[in-house]
Parts: structure tokens; C-alpha cells; sequence
């Protein structure tokens, strides 16, 4: 197949605008005390954090708490940044702590590690056949009712523009886990979306 | 790609590849031609489009930004001048994204707008993406890879391309429908018989994915006015009916492909004497929402593949406004 605009067309442009270069640049005016940097900052990361943060918590007031809590500690460390991750995944990872402990203090966890560890990916099954008869309205119905912990890995892996290994790394796991968290987690929409078809 | 336990002569994309596809995220060209002919690989990147359409779809519906309010807990060292300000522009800039996306997943945005009537300058700065300009217009010229075109302000503008640029092509272009094409059918269906809505003439395009239709994959046979016939890899032999509302997508056309007279969008860099040295460039050969069409197109980064999506999408948008 032929389809070479995707190599040949990445060196022309990544030559010209290096999205990572910038948000570093915004960072490092932060770290300086730039007021116009972090309103920048805001306004490239703020909503997708803030999309990513209620998918979780299911709760708009307490998410809008939680960016703010996120950005201000950008606020606070971005001078401490070293540019091992991009931006966009430290500043994810840094919400997600923040959720984290907002929902510990509800004695509530966002995921749960021994649960979700060593669920299996499951492969097409009778389940499958739910997502193929659904319909968008509904899948997205069907997501608000997951579990935490899968509406995080599906919002980190689909709403935040982020990598498997960027994924990962927000989650501090192997990138096989992720594929397996990812898997189980359509595996609950299935069966999500199988007991609504059945209900109606 | 992995080999299916169920049989392992065909080896089928593995998990990481259909998750990076529905993700919109790169994946090789072995990845690509496999799924353009496996349809059990089809339907499990549909599945998985269709998760992460949820998720899209949820970030779209979250309210714009968070209200800004001061941080509550107490002993905090709180800058509270730029703090402040921040969330104040960001909810500022929210309200105008909120004009400019209109509708459609938003996740890391930049835009690209194709716009109707209005448009003063001829090429107009990608929101988000320094260095990278767009512009729209009518096209009057296709010189070998170079093309004019007008803009709603009467401004002409060349502009190139070479063979490696993306180009894509839409509209009713049912004579591109020919026998041997590959194509992949979107549309509903009844009595065995598809009423095609969108016909993705080549190699499939994720980024021409509109919810609500099913595709079917495989090759075109006794094409004519009123339709064709679909024969799949497996053998089986589908009716499909066209009409001049069927919309057909060529998401890696040629520049010659493309119609005088049809919208273009073309992104790109600025080059001499108001030129635009394309990277992409899309063309609706009939907008269906009349002259005044709006089109806003989510763009991730200003990555090339993304810019592709971006105007790769473009090329449904018609189906849907309309």
C-alpha cells in the first residue's frame, strides 16, 4: 500500500513546529514567574485535563478542583521539569495524583491494581456483538457506567491524546498491562451494553 | 501483528495497533494493508473506533473549562495574581473555542476551518500551529501539482504540491466508482442490498469514519449509473445502490483527480509571493450545506498525520452537514 505522505510529510513538518519544543519553552517560562506562559499552558492542556479528570470522577465540581489543584502545582514545579516524559502526560500524570489522593480521602480508589493486574484481554466473544449492534448514544452511556478505573485507562488511551507508552507512563505499568487493562475494559462495556440490550 | 490462535495462517494487527488506529495514532503500512483486506481485523478496529468514540464523544460534552475559583485550602502558598489570570484567559479562550469546534471530539486542539463567504485574507495562520498556514477558496487551475484557487474574497492563490503531499477528494464522484476499485461502502442496508451514503474509494481512512454507519469492505464489479456490486475476500456478492446523494471519499487522490470548480482547502507553509507550499490539501467537489459551509476539524498536534486526519475528515464533513 501506498501511502507516503505520512513518513515524508512528518520530517517536513516536525522540521518546522515542534509542538514539545514549545511546551517545553511554556514551561520554562513558568518556571520563570511568566503569568503569560501559564495562561498559555492553560489553555493548551487545561480542558483536556479537565475532560480526562471528570471521566473519572464523574463529578464536574470536584474535577474543576482537582485541574486547579493540577495547576497550580505546574504553577509550582514546572521549573523542575526534565523532559523525560512530554508535557502533555506530566501534566496527566500530575492530575491523576491529585485525583488520587482527592479520592483517597473519600476512602475511594481509582484503580484498583489487584483487580484489574491480571484481567484478561478478552478476544471477540458473544459479548462483542453488543458493541456491534450499539450505537454511539449509547456506548458513551454505557462508558459513564464503568468502573473508574476503566473510564481512566479508556480516557487516557482515547481522550488525551496520548501514547500506549505515554499511557503507561501516566499509570506507572507496562504497556502490555495497559493493552490488558484496555481490553478488560471493553470487555465490562460489552457486557455493559449486552445487559441494556437485554433489558429493553 | 500477532497471529490469531484460531488459526494461525493469517496473522491479524495486534492489540497495540488496533488501539493506536482507534487512538489516531501512527501504525505501519504492513498494519494498514493488512486491515484494508481482513475483515476480521475490520471489525475489530470498528469496535474499538467505536470506544473511543465514546470517550471522544464524552470529552466533547464536558463543559469547556473549569470555572475559575480560588484554591480553598488554607496555608497555601497561593500565587494568586497569574493563578487567577490563567484561568481567567483560559475561560475566555474556551468560550471562543467553543465557537470554533462546534461539534466533535476535543482533544489537544488546533483547528483548521474551511468557511464560507467572509474569509479576508488568502492565507489565514492554523490556530495553534506556528509556521503553518491554510487557505480555501474555489479552484479554477490544476497545472501538473500546482492549483489555483479563488478565495471568497476574490484573492487568487497557487498552490503546490508534489506526489507525496496528502490529497484527498470528495463529493459525488460516482464515475470514480469503477470495476476493480477497492472500496469500502458505508450506508444502510435492507433485503441484502446496501443504499450506499459513503463510498471510500482505495485504501481505507480512519479519518473518514462517521458514527452510525457500518462498513463493508471489498471490490467493485458491474459498476453502473445506479450502482454496483460488492465482492468481498470472501467471495460473497453484496448489491449496493448509489444516487447523487451517495458521497464518495478518495482520501489519497491525485491533484488531477481534483474537480474545477470543487472547495479547496490545502495546509501548508507560506512560500513566495503568496503562495502556499501545500503539505494537504482537500477538495469537496459540491458542498451540500450551500456556499455559507462552515467546517471546524479537530486537529491533535500539528503533526503531519494529524493535519492529514484533519482534512481526511473534511472530506465526510459534507455527509454530515448536509
Amino acid at each position: 500500500m501506498n501511502d507516503p505522505h505520512h513518513d515524508l510529510g512528518a520530517a517536513t513538518f516536525t522540521a518546522s513546529h515542534d509542538p514539545a519544543c514549545d511546551d517545553a519553552e511554556l514551561l520554562r517560562r513558568i518556571g520563570q514567574g511568566d503569568e503569560d506562559a501559564m495562561a498559555a499552558f492553560y489553555r493548551e492542556h487545561g480542558r483536556v485535563v479537565f475532560a480526562q479528570v471528570l471521566l473519572v470522577t464523574g463529578e464536574r465540581v470536584l474535577a474543576e478542583e482537582i485541574v486547579q489543584d493540577t495547576m497550580l502545582a505546574v504553577w509550582r514545579a514546572a521549573g523542575s521539569f526534565r523532559g523525560e516524559s512530554s508535557v502533555r502526560s506530566w501534566v496527566i500524570a500530575i492530575a491523576r495524583r491529585q485525583t488520587r489522593d482527592r479520592l483517597r480521602g473519600r476512602r475511594l480508589r481509582v484503580v484498583d491494581d489487584a483487580f484489574l493486574a491480571d484481567q484478561p484481554g478478552s478476544g471477540p466473544g458473544p459479548e462483542a456483538m453488543a458493541l456491534d449492534r450499539a450505537e454511539l448514544a449509547e456506548v458513551r452511556a454505557a462508558i459513564r457506567e464503568l468502573a473508574a478505573a476503566h473510564r481512566e485507562v479508556l480516557g487516557l488511551a482515547f481522550g488525551s491524546g496520548l501514547s500506549l507508552p505515554e499511557v503507561a507512563g501516566v499509570l506507572e505499568i507496562p504497556v502490555g498491562t495497559v493493552k490488558s487493562r484496555l481490553a478488560a475494559a471493553r470487555t465490562a462495556l460489552n457486557r455493559t451494553l449486552n445487559e441494556k440490550g437485554q433489558n429493553r | 501483528m500477532n497471529a490469531d490462535p484460531a488459526d494461525t495462517r493469517y496473522p491479524h494487527l495486534d492489540l497495540g495497533d488496533l488501539i493506536a488506529g482507534a487512538a489516531g495514532q501512527p501504525v505501519g503500512d504492513r498494519a494498514r494493508e493488512h486491515l484494508a483486506s481482513c475483515e476480521h481485523c475490520q471489525r475489530e478496529a470498528n469496535r474499538w473506533n467505536l470506544v473511543a468514540d465514546g470517550v471522544r464523544g464524552l470529552a466533547a460534552a464536558a463543559p469547556e473549562t473549569a470555572q475559575p475559583a480560588r484554591p480553598r485550602r488554607a496555608g497555601r502558598r497561593v500565587p494568586a495574581g497569574p493563578w487567577r489570570r490563567a484561568l481567567l484567559v483560559a475561560g475566555s479562550a474556551a468560550a471562543a473555542l467553543v465557537l470554533l469546534v462546534g461539534v466533535g471530539a476535543a482533544t489537544g486542539l488546533v483547528h483548521v476551518r474551511l468557511s464560507g463567504p467572509g474569509t479576508q485574507t488568502a492565507l489565514t495562520a492554523v490556530t495553534g500551529c506556528s509556521q503553518i498556514e491554510q487557505a480555501d477558496g474555489t479552484l479554477e487551475q490544476v497545472n501538473g501539482g500546482s492549483l489555483v484557487i479563488r478565495t471568497a474574497s476574490g484573492q487568487p492563490v497557487t498552490v503546490t504540491t508534489t506526489a507525496t503531499r496528502f490529497v484527498s477528494m470528495s463529493g459525488p464522484l460516482l464515475s470514480d466508482i469503477t470495476d476493480g476499485a477497492s472500496v469500502m461502502v458505508r450506508g444502510s442496508g435492507s433485503d441484502g442490498t446496501i443504499q450506499a451514503a459513503i463510498v471510500t474509494v482505495g485504501q481505507p481512512f480512519s479519518a473518514v469514519n462517521p458514527a452510525g454507519f457500518v462498513p463493508v469492505q471489498g471490490t467493485v464489479a458491474d459498476a453502473s449509473t445506479a450502482g454496483f456490486t460488492l465482492v468481498t475476500s470472501s467471495g460473497t456478492r453484496i448489491p449496493v445502490t448509489t444516487s447523487g446523494a451517495t458521497l464518495v471519499v478518495i482520501p489519497h487522490a491525485s491533484p488531477g483527480q481534483l474537480q474545477v470548480g470543487a472547495t479547496i482547502l490545502a495546509v501548508g507553509h507560506a512560500g513566495p509571493d503568496g503562495t502556499l507550499s501545500a503539505t494537504a490539501v482537500a477538495g469537496v467537489a459540491q458542498l451540500r450545506s450551500g456556499p455559507r459551509l462552515r467546517v471546524s476539524v479537530k486537529v491533535k498536534d500539528c503533526s503531519p498525520s494529524s493535519i492529514d486526519e484533519a482534512l481526511g475528515a473534511i472530506s465526510a464533513e459534507p455527509a454530515s452537514a448536509g
